[in-house]
């Protein structure tokens, strides 16, 4: 049994889990890094995309779609995002929908003529989207 | 002419009746999302606190922070302030007391302070009088979302970031309790740290990703976004409560009110009687006579 702490996930709105943890796995801006009990204290910021972690004694990870954020490591762990969501939150449609606007919008608007900070958040929904897409199907890489 | 009078008052009680039954029912709907605004106001304000700690545990911690966000970075030229208003009157003196609050301080500024109005009574009541609104927020707020507040937050602190505005000061309602509410102002940009010399330093190495400043510079923005989203949730919470106590007052008068109307009914049509009773008697007594 790996020795555990306690993870606070939260966004603006509410508290989104809090418990006891053996593991997170979370993409910050350099990369998916996993975090365990009892190691460099940090505080590093989160890229859109999954959250995994495994709860004490479990086999299974959970998994979970964030966007944005940071995580700070300290003898507990937080995470503070903008936005999170279970996979069985997600409404596929209403990510489809968003997926689809923002590549209408990229095709209509030629590379030269874009506004820069439009298109970085055309390219921020469309990512947002397709990560609670990727985390509605169960992850990209599903872990056991 | 007796017989009039008592028809006007007749109608008076019933048109204030009818204001009554409004009032009450408008008391009753508020109460109920009063409710609902509570509780989502108290599960956003539970977990402010933790990105303000981390704000401080770097500011603490690390040497060199960036000096963009803090106070004392730039000379103060132009402040933007962002009232927070509702979107519907009959709320007693909720708009106006926002509303009264931010023009005390704009008469202080000395350069033209430019505004970014939550909510249309707010933004209606300065785009008449002429003032620079830069942008402005309407959305319900009984429902509204983090990153839909980003809306008006982001646009803030970009302008902060090109030196368009040096300030940003947020004039909201808190809530103290069901019956109070007090209007609060708060600078949120330039962020207010002061060195403290009783925090402990971490006698750890913190890794910082991308680095500390790259964190700080995040993290001090976010809790702009934070902090006007959570004024937009508590503003509600107290505009239903404001509504509330209004329309329940509104009820007590119209209520005292029907009562002395039905009081004077019943004086007015005594009197008409007490006269008829006296005609007939002094007629008949004339005849006799």
């Amino acid at each position: 049994m790996a020795k555990t702490f306690p993870l606070e996930i939260f966004t603006p709105e509410r508290l989104f889990y809090w418990g006891d943890a053996e593991l997170v796995i979370c993409r910050t801006l350099s990369g998916e890094e996993g975090f365990m009990a009892d190691h460099c204290w940090g505080c590093k910021l989160l890229d859109i995309g999954e959250l995994w972690f495994r709860e004490n004694d479990q086999k299974e990870y959970k998994l979970a779609a964030v966007s944005g954020g940071y995580i700070d490591i300290r003898d507990r762990i937080l995470v503070f995002t903008d936005a999170a969501e279970w996979p069985e939150e997600i409404v596929t449609d209403r990510a489809n929908e968003a997926v689809h606007r923002a590549e209408d919008w990229l095709a209509q608007h030629g590379i030269e003529d874009r506004d820069p900070d439009e298109t970085a958040q055309h390219l921020r929904a469309r990512k947002r989207a397709q990560n609670r897409l990727a985390v509605a199907a169960g992850g990209v890489k599903p872990r056991r | 002419m007796a017989a009039s009078g008592l028809q006007d008052i007749k109608r008076r009680i019933k048109s204030v009746t009818s204001i009554e039954h409004i009032t009450n029912a408008m008391k009753l709907v508020s109460a109920a999302k009063f409710r609902r605004a509570k509780a989502t106001f108290e599960n956003t304000q539970e977990y402010f606190h933790y990105v303000t700690e981390s704000i401080d545990d770097i500011f603490n911690n690390v040497d060199e922070v960036p000096d963009k966000y803090l106070a004392g970075s730039r000379e103060i030229k132009r402040t933007c302030y962002i009232p927070v208003t509702s979107n519907r009157g009959l709320a007693g003196s909720f708009n106006s007391n926002v509303i009264k609050e931010t023009e005390q301080l704009m008469r202080e500024d000395a350069e033209k302070p430019a505004l970014a109005c939550v909510g249309t009574r707010g933004r209606d009541y300065f785009a008449k009088r002429g003032y620079e609104i830069l942008m402005d927020y309407h959305n319900p707020p009984e429902d509204v979302s983090f990153v839909e507040t980003g809306d008006i937050s982001k646009p803030i602190i970009a302008r902060y970031d090109e030196k368009e505005i040096d300030r940003v000061v947020l004039v909201y309602t808190t809530f103290v309790s069901a019956l109070e509410q007090r209007v609060t102002t708060k600078t949120l940009l330039p962020f207010e740290a002061k060195k403290n010399p009783d925090a402990v330093r971490i006698n750890k190495q913190v890794e910082y990703e991308p680095g500390p400043e790259a964190v700080f510079n995040y993290l001090v923005p976010k809790y702009v976004e934070i902090m006007i989203y959570g004024a937009i949730v508590e503003s509600a919470t107290c505009e239903h409560a404001a509504r509330r106590m209004a329309m329940e007052n509104a009820t007590d008068n119209a209520r005292g009110m029907i009562s002395d109307l039905g009081l004077f009914y019943n004086r007015a049509r005594q009197a008409a009687i007490t006269k008829e009773i006296t005609e007939i008697v002094s007629g008949s007594e004339a005849q006799n006579g």
